[in-house]
């Protein structure tokens, strides 16, 4: 009653910034999208149970209502506390989360209850009700990303404590026993009764927070200051030091790890971020010819990597398709089965390739929803790494155009890693798609990301505050 | 840092460019020969996704069709091929098994010969296709329509089952050659390869494979038999077109022995009896079937005369398929590229079905049949017509002449002389196609071959015929493999034949 009767009787901040014709939040235009992106979902789901068995789920009102509820609190957080950030991420994220939880709950029920198709033993029959509740979790956290983290530069105080955090996460896989931390040859997980866990998706945002944190400070001796070498200015190794060594590190564990995929991903992650801070050229060139010649390396030495480039140039090796390359081997035939249009949800036969749920779950799309499906897709993807690369450039506060930079980045990078590797573009190493993928921590770390990106985009657009001229509105005395 | 930031993003935008051409290289322009790789099983279970043609049995005019091969929808959207006739109609469809296309014993029969028509893959469903892939109805395949009579079939395989011994019998409409029947004993039930188990189909398909009896055999086309006596009618044709003999009321020498010109081997007729008066009539040589008349007829012929006829009639023709393909009928053999006899001691035997002479029970039933229509052979032929989904026809069968071994007049002595085999008391059907048995008119010829090493095994028994003789609508070949008599086993299973497709007694 008296919030009522307060709006009432004040001008509120909105109604005079518009007399000004200052940029507005657009959070009209983003429930609109969100709606949208629920529609997509509801039918997506329905398809889905048509095609399988002719019949609608039986879940349809149950899982469409609570990923509504979710997304519909997560905009009315985005409200109140962010209320000028891009209307364009919450849709676009929504949508993806909300299509791998139909194509989870299709591939659930592959050969379940007398439909057609395998059942995939990797996969429980409940899946799908999992994937639901890690959405709500992964909200949860947006929500509290949003809530706890009202300024980017807030996170900048806690540079070297995140970097320490981030270190540890990374670590705490190599050092639990195997059977505690490995799932299919990579140990990179905590298992911890029926609950199993990747740090490695939330070190990669406290690794970005540090990168960011310690880039921003150190980045004009950084560019500066230093030697120049064969034409390439080299920074002073006290200065590139701590750095070099936390990426070392970070490196070390993740190839006692054999995980190959997050390590190249931390690695392009560290050189743009590195390229942002310093505007050297150098970097890249340098980022790359270490990849490049790291990645021959590791693929002469360790057998293991060798085997990755055998599969990725001959996948229908007759002496591997029914082992080691069978996955590449029926992700590819899948798509090609998909063709243009694809077979239509439930209809196809993603169940052959093995994990299509977690790494290959890009080609059960291309199956079932064909190139046009992909191309949608990627175009999400895209949009979404635009949106956030586009908040970077906007923020003032070089610390939250770094951190955006990069987790914007990351992302990119991480669709093509995964989305490459799976369409035999590049050498496949295993890593999550970022939403779509089945999987906890991967979906919570990828809407905290989403929540960091909404906070820098909010701060950007944020208006610079009006001077005040009501004094009856200035009574208000914090004591501090 | 605005500006790293930009090329960020441009790199990032070139990142996904790159991956939208690999999707549209993988999806558009890789798709043909992704669906190619060996063991892409999603393309190998299409077959299962889609609703296979039927085969039915349309050969009964006036009468009901019947489906003999049909997809039932079982569990999980699955389709499974059912034959509801199994052994009956096993020589004519064949099976369908889970191993399709992929190996060469995936298909059979019709199953095989008319697979893209019965999968929907032919070309001339392409337009059918597009239609639905517009309305997204799955794939269906074109129906089958066999000129099998569902009668004539019926009776045929009773009829061999009740005889128990290998045999196979074919009957064919002498004006269209459209086979009204086609049946083997003993046979396989093709819905034993219907299972959707491979492991399981292995085992069937061991089991069935090596069983000693050769139930994969299609006997009616696939096997050969001495024709024996029944090779008279060839040789009597080739008598007739040569200018030798005028008639069928002309005589010839028939000795009660016949030395084998060149040989110290007499050769006699069945049971060492005289023929006649030692100068029979056609007719009557025909009717009580002598050796001896024969024998020095197709020396009075020439090898060479004797080649040409047969071939005329359709022995040696490697490349006739109904569509199944047919093993090729061997004059004077033993391989359809013998060359013409010059002995003249084989060519007596060869002219009475005896030497290296073998024939398939098909072209047994076409011998009857080209007198029957007189005197053209008409290709023999399964499927009347292919219909789409939308039951508009996509193919219809037009009969064609093979040949004009013999003129019409000479079908007519032909025919007179096959009469006196089954209305003449002495005629060798007599008393099992004559009228102590039947009240249709039929001409036929009896056979009782010899064969194996010094004639050890049991005689081969054989029948040809056709009916009624006036009118022909039917032409039948029965061979009963150690049937002994031709007339005892062979000729009963023809008049089974008959009376059920002309429904008389």
């Amino acid at each position: 009653m008296t919030a009522a009767r307060n709006m009432a009787e004040y001008p509120t901040s909105d109604t005079s910034r518009r007399a000004v014709a200052l940029p507005r939040g657009r959070r009209g235009a983003e429930l609109a999208m969100l709606c949208f992106a629920v529609g997509i979902m509801a039918f997506a789901y329905i398809a889905a149970g048509l095609g399988l068995n002719g019949h609608v789920p039986s879940g349809l009102v149950t899982f469409v209502a609570v990923f509504a509820v979710l997304m519909v609190l997560a905009h009315l957080v985005v409200r109140k506390f962010a209320s000028w950030a891009d209307p364009l991420l919450l849709p676009l994220a929504a949508v993806l989360n909300g299509l791998g939880i139909v194509m989870i709950y299709r591939l659930q029920e592959s050969g379940r209850g007398g439909n057609p198709g395998l059942p995939i033993i990797t996969l429980t029959s409940h899946a799908a009700l999992y994937q639901l509740m890690w959405t709500a979790v992964g909200i949860a956290a947006f929500i509290a990303v949003l809530i706890v983290i009202r300024e980017p530069r807030v996170l900048q105080r806690y540079t070297y404590t995140l970097g320490t955090i981030g270190l540890i996460l990374l670590a705490i896989p190599a050092l639990l026993p195997s059977s505690l931390s490995s799932v299919n040859g990579a140990k990179v997980w905590i298992i911890l009764g029926g609950f199993s866990i990747q740090p490695g998706e939330f070190a990669r945002i406290a690794l970005a927070v540090f990168f960011a944190g310690y880039l921003v400070a150190k980045r004009d001796v950084l560019s500066l200051a230093g030697r120049r070498f064969m034409g390439i200015d080299l920074p002073r190794a006290r200065d590139l030091g701590p750095i070099l060594v936390l990426w070392a590190i970070s490196m070390l564990i993740l190839i006692f790890e054999s995980d190959i995929g997050t390590s190249a991903l931390f690695f392009g992650l560290f050189i743009a971020m590195l390229y942002i801070a310093t505007q050297r050229k150098s970097w890249l060139l340098i980022g790359l010819l270490l990849f490049v010649a790291g990645a021959l390396l590791a693929g002469t030495v360790i057998p293991h990597v060798h085997e990755r480039f055998t599969i990725w140039l001959h996948p229908f090796d007759p002496h591997t398709i029914y082992s080691s390359s069978e996955q590449l081997a029926q992700g590819l035939e899948g798509m090609a089965f998909g063709g243009i249009f694809g077979t239509g949800l439930g209809l196809g036969e993603p169940f052959r390739t093995p994990l299509v749920q977690s790494d290959f779950i890009f080609t059960g799309f291309g199956e079932e929803l064909g190139l046009t499906g992909l191309m949608a897709l990627l175009l999400i993807f895209g949009l979404l790494v635009q949106r956030g690369l586009r908040a970077a450039m906007a923020t003032r506060d070089p610390f939250a155009k770094l951190l955006a930079a990069g987790l914007s980045f990351v992302i990119a990078l991480q669709v093509f890693i995964i989305v490459g590797g799976v369409t035999q573009l590049i050498p496949l190493t295993g890593i999550t798609t970022p939403f779509l993928s089945q999987g906890g921590s991967s979906l919570v770390a990828s809407w905290m990301v989403i929540a960091v990106l909404m906070r820098v985009s909010d701060t950007a657009r944020r208006p610079a505050p009006q001077p005040i001229q009501d004094e009856g509105l200035t009574q208000v005395v914090r004591a501090v | 840092m605005n500006r790293a930031i930009r090329r960020l993003s441009i790199a990032s935008l070139v990142l996904f460019v790159l991956l939208m051409v690999n999707v549209n290289y993988l999806q558009v322009f890789r798709v043909n020969t992704l669906a190619a790789e060996a063991g892409n099983a999603r393309v190998f279970d299409l077959q299962f996704k889609n609703w296979r043609g039927e085969i039915i049995a349309a050969g009964d005019t006036g009468g009901a069709d019947q489906v003999v091969a049909k997809s039932k929808l079982v569990k999980g959207g699955i389709y499974k091929r059912a034959y509801p006739l199994g052994k009956e109609y096993a020589p004519v469809t064949g099976y369908d098994s889970i191993l399709g296309t992929t190996s060469p014993f995936g298909l059979t029969g019709i199953e095989q010969a008319e697979n893209k028509f019965l999968a929907g893959t032919a070309p001339s469903l392409a337009v059918y296709n597009l239609k639905g892939l517009f309305t997204g109805k799955p794939k269906q395949g074109a129906s089958v329509y066999l000129t099998i009579s569902p009668r004539a079939q019926e009776a045929a395989y009773q009829a061999l089952v009740a005889m128990g011994k290998p045999a196979a019998a074919v009957a064919i409409n002498p004006r269209t050659g459209a086979i009204l029947a086609m049946a083997s004993y003993p046979t396989f039930n093709p819905n034993a390869y219907t299972t959707l188990d491979s492991g399981q189909l292995a085992k069937v398909d061991k089991r069935i494979r090596t069983n000693p009896n050769g139930l994969l055999l299609n006997r009616a086309i696939n096997d050969t038999f001495p024709p024996g006596s029944t090779f008279k009618l060839v040789t009597s044709s080739a008598a007739f077109t040569t200018g030798k003999v005028a008639n069928q009321n002309a005589t010839i020498p028939a000795p009660t022995a016949y030395l084998l010109p060149g040989s110290h081997t007499s050769l006699l007729n069945d049971g060492g009896a005289p023929c006649g008066n030692g100068h029979p009539t056609m007719v009557y040589a025909l009717t009580v079937s002598c050796n001896t008349a024969f024998a020095k007829l197709g020396d009075t012929v020439g090898g060479s005369a004797l080649h040409n006829m047969a071939n005329a009639y359709g022995f040696n023709n490697p490349n006739l398929t109904i569509p199944l393909p047919v093993t090729p009928s061997a004059y004077p053999g033993p391989a359809a590229d013998a060359p013409a006899l010059t002995d003249p001691a084989q060519i007596a035997l060869s002219a009475i079905g005896q030497f290296n002479d073998t024939e398939t029970p098909l072209q047994e039933a076409m011998v009857a049949a080209t007198i029957a229509n007189h005197g053209t052979t008409m290709r023999p032929y399964l499927v009347g017509q292919i219909k789409a989904p939308d039951q508009s026809t996509v193919q219809t069968a037009q009969p064609t002449a093979l040949a004009h071994p013999i003129t019409s007049a000479q079908a007519g002595y032909l025919t007179a002389m096959m009469e006196g085999v089954t209305q003449n008391p002495s005629g060798t059907a007599y008393q099992t196609a004559g009228p102590p048995s039947t009240t249709i008119l039929i001409a036929g010829k009896t056979g009782t071959a010899q064969n194996g090493v010094n004639n050890s095994h049991l005689d081969d028994a054989v029948f040809t015929c056709f009916a009624p003789a006036s009118n022909p609508t039917i032409a039948v070949g029965v061979i009963v493999k150690g049937g002994g008599f031709g007339a005892d086993a062979a000729a009963p299973i023809a008049l089974k034949i008959i009376q059920a497709y002309l429904r008389q007694h």
